[in-house]
């Protein structure tokens, strides 16, 4: 995360690959009746949270209880929003942070929906990242920008998809 | 979109978030330049205000800005979750209890009828008006900074962005105001203060969820 906070994308990706499993593990202990998909949105929402978030940790803190406080603040939020309450224990993440990875994440629904709603540049931006892998400079090439507004315009893109996604779900 | 896909293009973004502590100085400099043009405006200080600062009355002034400070100090631990508050919630919590012990002194000195003389005056209700109305611009530019942060307990928090608000605008009301009393001033600014506090406490659950 310290890397990820000075701008080590790489380092950043891992954390996400590392945690998402767990993650995904006690939402689906959760929200069996939401299904998978349903899950998967609310893994979603929590991924997003942390990034939107992610100025709130102090590096000089643990990183595993800002991390725990966040998610289980954030599962909570989005199952009360999808109509369900649920009760989140702190143990369920202490279970261990390297779980076995699930060989198969699901598509989530809500992502396409809100990705509609964007102006169709910045979706393309975020698809891009996303499910092509581009890196910067490719897009820049691409779209015919500067690799800063390319950032900027990411930024920005996530920024409105958390925000529609909170409107979405209240 | 495949949770994979969404990880890749979170992590992609790597630009350099403003902290919390940034959103507020920012914003709370542009809220005080309002609330004491506003002050300047209507209200002016009052004509013996040198007399006043170099007085014991200064109190008035220093005592609400230390509670905003203490406030802002809490808040911003409320805003990081994993940092602790509670030691920042004791320290404001005894900076209260030991107003109200002056306060408690001086009516057992004074009785309750003098409690009610140092009230009775058309002050009070100035006092009650003009310290929300100088906070409203502060709470909202608090509350702005604040939404940036990660409130797990948001209605304590608004609450205590209401007690920066209010601290702050009742510094600067205190420049105007011309009673001195404890008896008045502790009841007439805590009332005052608490009631931006409520306001926050409403307020907080709306405006910093995330």
């Amino acid at each position: 995360m310290r890397a990820a906070n000075r701008g080590d994308s790489a380092a950043y990706q891992r954390l996400f690959t590392a945690i998402t499993p767990v993650l995904r593990k006690v939402v689906r202990a959760r929200g069996a009746a939401l299904g998978h998909a349903g899950c998967e949105d609310v893994l979603q929402d929590v991924l997003l949270a942390i990034h939107r978030k992610r100025h709130t940790w102090r590096e000089d803190a643990p990183l595993r209880p800002w991390l725990y406080a966040i998610a289980r603040h954030k599962v909570i939020d989005a199952f009360r929003a999808r109509g369900r309450h649920v009760e989140v224990s702190l143990d369920d993440f202490a279970e261990g942070l390297p779980a076995a990875a699930d060989p198969d994440p699901m598509d989530g629904r809500d992502m396409e929906k809100v990705l509609g709603q964007l102006d169709p540049r910045a979706a393309d931006i975020v698809r891009a990242f996303g499910q092509n892998g581009e890196t910067t400079a490719e897009t820049a090439a691409r779209l015919d920008m500067t690799e800063g507004a390319v950032r900027v315009a990411l930024h920005r893109a996530l920024k409105s998809i958390a925000r529609l996604r909170e409107r979405m779900i209240e | 979109m495949k949770t994979e896909d969404l990880i890749a293009a979170l992590s992609a973004d790597t630009l350099p978030q403003k902290t919390v502590a940034q959103q507020l100085a920012r914003a709370l400099p542009v809220a005080m330049v309002i609330s004491i043009a506003a002050f300047l405006a209507f209200w002016g200080p009052r004509p013996d205000i040198w007399t006043a600062l170099g007085s014991v009355a200064v109190l008035k002034t220093i005592l609400p800005l230390g509670l905003a400070v203490m406030a802002a100090a809490l808040a911003l631990s409320l805003t990081h979750p994993g940092i602790r508050h509670d030691i920042r919630g004791a320290a404001l919590a005894l900076f209260v209890v030991l107003v109200l012990g002056a306060f408690g002194a001086a009516l057992l000195n004074a009785g309750l009828a003098g409690l009610i003389a140092a009230l009775s005056t058309p002050s009070l209700q100035a006092c009650l008006l003009s310290i929300p109305v100088l906070g409203l611009p502060v709470l909202l530019a608090v509350f702005w900074a604040l939404s940036s942060g990660a409130a797990l307990q948001p209605r304590l928090t608004g609450a205590v962005a209401g007690l920066i608000a209010g601290g702050l605008a009742a510094s600067v009301y205190s420049l105007y105001c011309d009673k001195d009393m404890v008896l008045f001033v502790v009841p007439a600014y805590f009332t005052a203060i608490a009631s931006i506090a409520v306001i926050g406490a409403l307020l907080g659950p709306r405006l910093l969820k995330w």
